[in-house]
């Protein structure tokens, strides 16, 4: 049995875990307009206030990118929430980040300077290359275990996390950190994702609520960006240096569509809910809570909702839902992290961040949508949180109360 | 006309390091300056002094910097 024993956020909403979850409780949005007036539309996100002077001098951002900074404050946050465990023998200690993109500001001011004839700064390659993140969280932690970092879209620190669990599980380590880091809001960056028109419209002054999944007027995802971690290891670990657990990682589900570069696939995404189901030793039924990956899209959240049915039956009635990304945004490489904390933050609290934006519900999505006001959820023993990506992965986490 | 205390000022300005914490002829790598951030601090010396330095000087003191870039100041007006 793998438990949870540390947390580490830096997320739209803040650091404090417990605030964050309050917040996100009352339905409070942290999405905002960005850049305005320099893209070809208007453009909404939601962003950290991060401070890196607490965890980085002058001296040492040289060469170190947003999302490796985010990265190191959130690893660090969490291994502290652990207990900061000292004796720990290096080499069974492991990073496992997800991360889609790598150094979007440093990629982004590279391309600039070069275009415009100026002298790309040295240090770009390092602070873009997407495997700096888990590098430099090993760096600060001395990590000498394996330090991997997953690239699978907006799957990549569900399948961080997952894998960092099979490598408990197999025993190659005795901890791992794992999560995700994504910071991408960068003017050029949010251009390509406005290109792809898979990002909501909004209305002057509706920008907090432009996210809206599973509403019948729901037009797209936001883009956000942040960090969150987890400390696992196995039970008997914890026990012997008495730390204290905040839930249990029960089962991991991976399944790829193999059918189009963007569209979701139902049957892949029930394929992988299966198999977290199973790997935890589940039925459907027993699972009181979904972190949707409900990203808001036309196509995606009725595919969501399609593949939940296949796997929930009959039992799909019981199972609350929400997505989250209404009040956060996408996290696209973090997403699959931030939203593990905050299933189980739903676990430990026995309380549920509300569907936010709902309104008028789509028709083809007859799921048990938590509702703003009624997110109560006593008795709730085992969450999941899902991540269907582009490129067809999906994966999906099992959680059980501590 | 030496570079050093331009040097000083920049470098307090990039890092925070004042001039006193950093003796010119202390190792600059003992300091924390480390082969990234060397690389990084001579761009922008580079940029500043409008000097051009080989790639990977031998450089390892500020005050060996500093006279680096006074005999390329000097050999640029001469």
């Amino acid at each position: 049995m793998v438990v949870v024993t540390g947390l580490g956020l830096q997320s739209p909403h803040g650091e404090d875990a417990q605030a964050v979850f309050e917040a996100l409780r009352r339905g409070e949005s942290a999405v905002h307009e960005v850049f305005p007036g320099q893209l070809p539309k208007p453009a909404v996100a939601a962003t950290v206030a991060f401070d890196e002077s607490r965890w980085f001098t002058k001296l040492q951002l040289a060469g170190v990118d947003r999302v490796s900074q985010l990265a190191v404050a959130a690893a660090d946050l969490a291994f502290r929430d652990a207990g900061a465990p000292a004796g720990l023998d290096p080499e069974r200690v492991g990073v496992y980040v997800g991360c889609g993109m790598g150094g979007g500001a440093a990629i982004e001011t590279a391309y600039l300077t070069g275009a415009a004839g100026g002298r790309v700064p040295p240090l770009t390659i390092p602070a873009f290359m997407p495997n700096a993140p888990a590098a430099h969280v090993a760096i600060r932690q001395g990590v000498k275990g394996p330090v991997l970092t997953y690239s699978v879209a907006c799957a990549s620190s569900a399948v961080a996390i997952g894998e960092a669990l099979r490598a408990v599980q197999r025993g190659e380590v005795d901890l791992a950190m794992a999560g995700g880091s994504e910071a991408l809001i960068v003017p050029g960056v949010v251009a390509a994702w406005q290109a792809m028109q898979t990002l909501a419209g909004f209305a002057p002054g509706e920008a907090a609520r432009a996210c809206r999944p599973f509403a019948a007027d729901r037009s797209g995802f936001v883009l956000g960006e942040g960090a969150a971690f987890l400390v696992l290891e196995s039970e008997a670990h914890a026990r012997a240096r008495g730390a204290r657990s905040h839930a249990r990682l029960l089962g991991y589900g991976l399944s790829s569509d193999a059918t189009h570069l963007t569209k979701p696939d139902a049957a892949g995404q029930a394929r992988a809910l299966e198999a977290a189901l199973r790997d935890a030793g589940l039925q459907p039924a027993d699972v009181g809570y979904c972190n949707a990956h409900g990203t808001a899209t036309k196509i995606g959240d009725v595919v969501e909702a399609e593949a939940l049915a296949m796997v929930w039956g009959d039992a799909l009635p019981q199972l609350r839902v929400s997505s989250t990304k209404a009040m956060h945004g996408h996290l696209l490489g973090a997403a699959g992290a931030l939203e593990a904390v905050i299933t189980i933050l739903a676990l430990q609290q026995q309380a549920l961040p509300p569907n936010q934006h709902g309104g008028t519900v789509e028709p083809a999505c007859p799921l048990n949508l938590v509702e703003p006001g009624d997110t109560a959820a006593p008795g709730l023993q085992a969450a999941v949180s899902s991540s269907f990506a582009f490129g067809g992965t999906n994966a999906v986490l099992a959680f059980g109360r501590a | 006309m030496s570079s050093l205390g331009e040097l000083q000022q920049l470098i307090h300005k990039k890092y925070g390091i004042e001039p006193s914490q950093l003796d010119p002829d202390a190792s600059m790598r003992e300091h924390g300056i480390d082969s990234l951030a060397l690389v990084e601090f001579l761009f922008e010396v580079e940029d500043t002094f409008k000097v051009s330095l080989e790639s990977n000087p031998d450089i390892d003191t500020l005050a060996q910097l500093a006279k680096l870039i006074d005999e390329l100041r000097a050999a640029q007006t001469a």
